[in-house]
């Protein structure tokens, strides 16, 4: 006589981390990245390099500072806006699609800590959003001449505007209910501190009266500290773009982690 | 007995005329009322991106009296962006409606009802125009708080607002019909609409192009619309506006028929 429980198999055992579980959920965002590689990746792409034009036919070349010509100048600031979107969109659509489609009850319903949900959304979208500049980058050195002045800070900054903007699109992603509401953020906040971060003009173009606004935005600490990476100039200390990017992110990655930990607007 | 009355008495067949207004207002209240519902994302985020790029261009490249074609640069741009934010919008509006009801399956509610081809293409088109007109005069009237805008001529000005929103209209019921899937869509506004209406004049005279690219530019049915809007601000053209006058309705006619044929032949609509 068979015994079925004895047949059973025995339950996974796993340690402090459940690394198989967050590897899941790593390779899923990768997995529908890539799949998707047309819009998530091509189009970031294209759209860059199209900016690229208009200011080169706008403009017509020339320099921005004396030595510092107009490409090598707004080239980094675009990878950075594009960067920024790409992980902002990473970050909120795929918890908010897997909300509205019932599909989150297989993450929490998973042995996963809220800490180990967190790290299998966000981390992937970092990978993501600094593979889409990468590949900016590539394209734009075939067109353009782009000095290279600190590696460390183009990888360290392409890593900081990843992880904050990812964060911040995961907080956004649990918090707003509808379409509708991620839409309205993505208008009203996260583009125009996209497009009035400096990432295309230098702030010395505003009246000094207004310039300390652009110093709170974190997109701006971003691309000064990005772009220094490239031309070796930057319109903020690095220490202070360092700090408001990690300050910022602490502040948000815990956000994040109570939200998960508490449920808030995903279990009922 | 009681005599049962209610087969004697059937309700009438509605007559139609040749044209089924009733059907052809209720479509295109549908459409109207399909953008309007959702204003946020429909009307006023176009607005606000179309301030942020006068905004980042305005500051990049407006600073020292710069000019383009004998006008200020932001008086030059202006016109640019109201043009490239209808198209863009007239192109959304058709393109989503239709695709979205063909992946939910609610293409039946349109294509049941007693609606000709003509009355189908004009109902939805008729949608498009309206929100690219509606966007079109809020970023224009957004505009007008910042840059002095003055209109030269508002008959060219209309005639080529109205062609705009229809051929980007046209245009998005072409490929909401012609995609299959959420991708196919996007892949066409990200490569076709989004580069042709960047690269089209919107920014810059195309006097700054080189020879060839200039030659290519009258080839391109977006370079008229876009130069003649600016026409109808500035007064002031890069090629012929009479040109446009030509190219512009006649382009959109043949999208017309197009659009009426994928309607006749049920292309990618009917099973």
């Amino acid at each position: 006589m068979l015994q079925p429980m004895a047949m059973a198999p025995a339950p996974r055992r796993f340690g402090a981390v459940n690394w198989r579980g967050v590897g899941a959920l790593y390779r899923r965002e990768t997995v529908r990245f890539y799949r998707y590689a047309w819009e998530s990746l091509a189009g970031p792409a294209t759209s860059a390099l199209l900016f690229l034009a208009i200011f080169h036919f706008a403009l017509g070349g020339g320099e921005i500072r004396p030595g510092i010509s107009l490409f090598a100048y707004i080239g980094p600031g675009i990878v950075v806006f594009m960067m920024a979107h790409s992980a902002f969109e990473g970050g909120a659509i795929p918890i908010l699609f897997d909300k509205m489609e019932g599909m989150i009850t297989d993450v929490i319903g998973a042995p996963l800590t809220p800490l180990e949900i967190l790290a299998g959304y966000v981390l992937p979208v970092i990978a993501n959003a600094m593979t889409v500049g990468a590949v900016i980058l590539m394209l734009m050195a075939v067109f353009v001449d782009l000095p290279v002045h600190s590696v460390t800070a183009i990888i360290g900054f392409a890593f900081g505007a990843s992880l904050l903007l990812a964060l911040l699109g995961l907080v956004i992603g649990i918090s707003v209910v509808r379409w509708d509401g991620y839409s309205a953020v993505e208008t009203f906040l996260v583009a125009p501190l996209g497009f009035l971060s400096g990432a295309f003009f230098p702030i010395d173009n505003m009246p000094e009266a207004v310039r300390w606004v652009f110093h709170l935005n974190p997109v701006f600490q971003a691309v000064e500290g990005f772009r220094y990476g490239f031309i070796g100039q930057a319109q903020t200390s690095l220490v202070t773009a360092a700090l408001v990017l990690t300050g910022l992110s602490l502040v948000l990655g815990l956000v994040a982690w109570r939200m998960l930990a508490t449920g808030y607007r995903i279990k009922p | 007995m009681e005599p049962i009355f209610a087969q004697a008495h059937p309700p009438a067949p509605r007559i139609i005329g040749a044209v089924n207004w009733r059907g052809l207002w209720t479509l295109y209240l549908k459409e109207v009322r399909r953008f309007l519902n959702v204003f946020t994302q429909t009307l006023l985020a176009p607005v606000v991106t179309t301030l942020l790029f006068l905004a980042i261009f305005a500051l990049a490249l407006g600073g020292a009296g710069r000019q383009a074609a004998g006008v200020p640069f932001v008086e030059f741009l202006a016109p640019g962006l109201i043009m490239m934010t209808m198209m863009q919008n007239a192109f959304a509006n058709t393109s989503s409606s239709l695709l979205i009801a063909k992946v939910q399956g609610n293409i039946v509610d349109v294509l049941m009802p007693p609606l000709s081809a003509a009355e189908l293409t004009l109902g939805i088109a008729g949608g498009g125009v309206t929100r690219g007109l509606a966007v079109g005069l809020a970023a224009g009237l957004a505009m007008w708080v910042f840059v002095p805008l003055r209109i030269h001529d508002p008959a060219i000005l209309l005639f080529h607002a109205v062609n705009a929103a229809l051929m980007l209209s046209l245009l998005g019921m072409i490929g909401g019909i012609w995609a299959e899937k959420f991708d196919h869509i996007a892949a066409v506004t990200n490569f076709v609409i989004t580069p042709l209406s960047f690269l089209s004049g919107t920014f810059y005279s195309i006097e700054r192009l080189p020879e060839a690219w200039q030659i290519v530019a009258h080839f391109n049915p977006f370079f008229f619309l876009i130069d003649g809007m600016r026409y109808g601000f500035i007064g002031r053209a890069d090629s012929v506006i009479a040109l446009g006058l030509i190219v512009v309705p006649t382009v959109n006619a043949l999208l017309w028929l197009l659009a009426h044929r994928m309607f006749a032949t049920g292309y990618r609509l009917k099973p």
